[in-house]
Parts: C-alpha cells; structure tokens; sequence
C-alpha cells in the first residue's frame, strides 16, 4: 500500500558542494528503486545543530516528500545507515486527512520555490555524469 | 480570610489563535509557544493551549530534537543569554 511520507537527512558538514549533490541523487536513485514517487525536495542548507552528533556542530539539511508503498521505507533507512555521511535521518508517515493537506500544501510550497528561483534538475544532472562517489 | 487572588491575564491557546491545523517539527518558531526557556515543554495548564494542539506540539518538539533542530537539554554548561534567538 502506497503511503505519504516524508524524509530529513542530516550530512556531514565536511562535504563539498558537489559531494552532497552526490548523496542526495544517491538518496533520489535508491528511493526511486524502491517503488518512492519524489514530490518534492527541500533544501534548508546548512544550520547549526542544536547539539553535538559526532562531533560535528553544522549539518546539511535535506527533506524528501514522497508517496512509496510502506514496504520500502526499511529498505531505504538500511541503506541510509550503512553510508557514514548521513548522521542523522527520520522518515515520518502522513497519514490522516488534516495530515494530508499539510503534506500537499508543503509540496506545493516547495515546488513553487523551486521553479521562481532555481531549476533544481541542473546541478542534479551534473553529478550523474561523475561516477558514484 | 482568604487572601484575595492574585490576577493574571487570561490564558488562551496560541496555537488556536494563529489558526495552526498541522503543527511541523521544522518549523521552529512556532514551537516556542510550547517551550521553556530551556527547552522543555511547557505543561497546559501554564501555557492555557488546547488539549488538540498540545499533543500535536509534543510530538513536533520531540521529533525536532531527534533531528537536532531543537536541543534537548540547556543546563549551566551550555545556557545561552537569549535562548529562542538561534531559531530560524
């Protein structure tokens, strides 16, 4: 069954700009492999962590929005936690009606930033040509 | 006699308020209504928020320090002068 979810990952600040993009094309590859429908992606760059994880006190965040069957979210975070540049992630499920909404309005929203201000496919695109890191 | 009661302002949901149907873990601003200066949660009965958006704040606010968007803890190693100023 075919669920919305959502997905934060936290990377590793030591990363340069074309390694992250690397990480997250890696993240859309394993997510589309396992049935995921992406909606949207949230960049909120990166930020200060509130605490210390590993000893890193910066974090790049990232936020996935996509329908997958329910099957496929063990699958992913498996592969979230073998990779060590992921230092922190959580998926959350959508569930209810009111949920819902809130997910579509924030699919919406993103999508909408993404194509006033930059077209997100181009860096995308950039890194597949490199081999995987 | 008892001592006459001492008045406060009357206490109402803040979350109500502005109308809020969906609380989000990463939206941080708006959790602050539910939070001690360190970061605890604040019980309903101080804050006067509704039962409805109370669990939805708890839930955000522990889902926002799973993902260290939030701290957990503010003790005397690490209290700051200005504690909701680092929000975005």
């Amino acid at each position: 069954m075919t669920r919305h979810y959502e997905l934060l990952f936290v990377l590793k600040p030591t990363l340069v700009d074309e390694e992250v993009q690397a990480r997250i094309t890696f993240l859309k590859e394993t997510l589309e492999k396992n049935g995921a429908e992406i909606s949207a992606f949230q960049n909120m760059g990166t930020r200060k962590l509130a605490y210390k994880i590993e000893k890193f006190e910066r974090g790049y965040y990232g936020v996935f929005y996509f329908t997958a069957p329910s099957l496929a979210i063990g699958e992913v975070e498996r592969n979230i936690r073998i990779n060590e540049d992921f230092i922190k992630f959580m998926s959350v499920k959508y569930e209810n009606q009111k949920e819902l909404r809130h997910w579509n309005k924030i699919v919406e929203k993103c999508n909408k930033q993404v194509t006033t201000t930059q077209p997100v496919d181009a860096p995308v695109q950039e890194t597949e040509a490199s081999p995987e890191a | 006699m008892a001592p006459e009661r001492r008045k406060y302002a009357r206490k109402y949901c803040k979350y109500c308020e502005a109308k809020i149907e969906f609380i989000d873990y990463k939206d941080t601003k708006i959790l602050k209504h539910a939070l001690s200066e360190r970061y605890k949660i604040m019980p309903r009965r101080l804050t006067g928020t509704c039962k409805r958006h109370q669990e939805m704040a708890e839930l955000a606010i522990k889902r926002a320090r799973h993902t260290a968007l939030i701290p957990y803890v503010v003790d005397t190693r690490n209290v700051v002068a200005h504690p909701f100023d680092q929000l975005q």
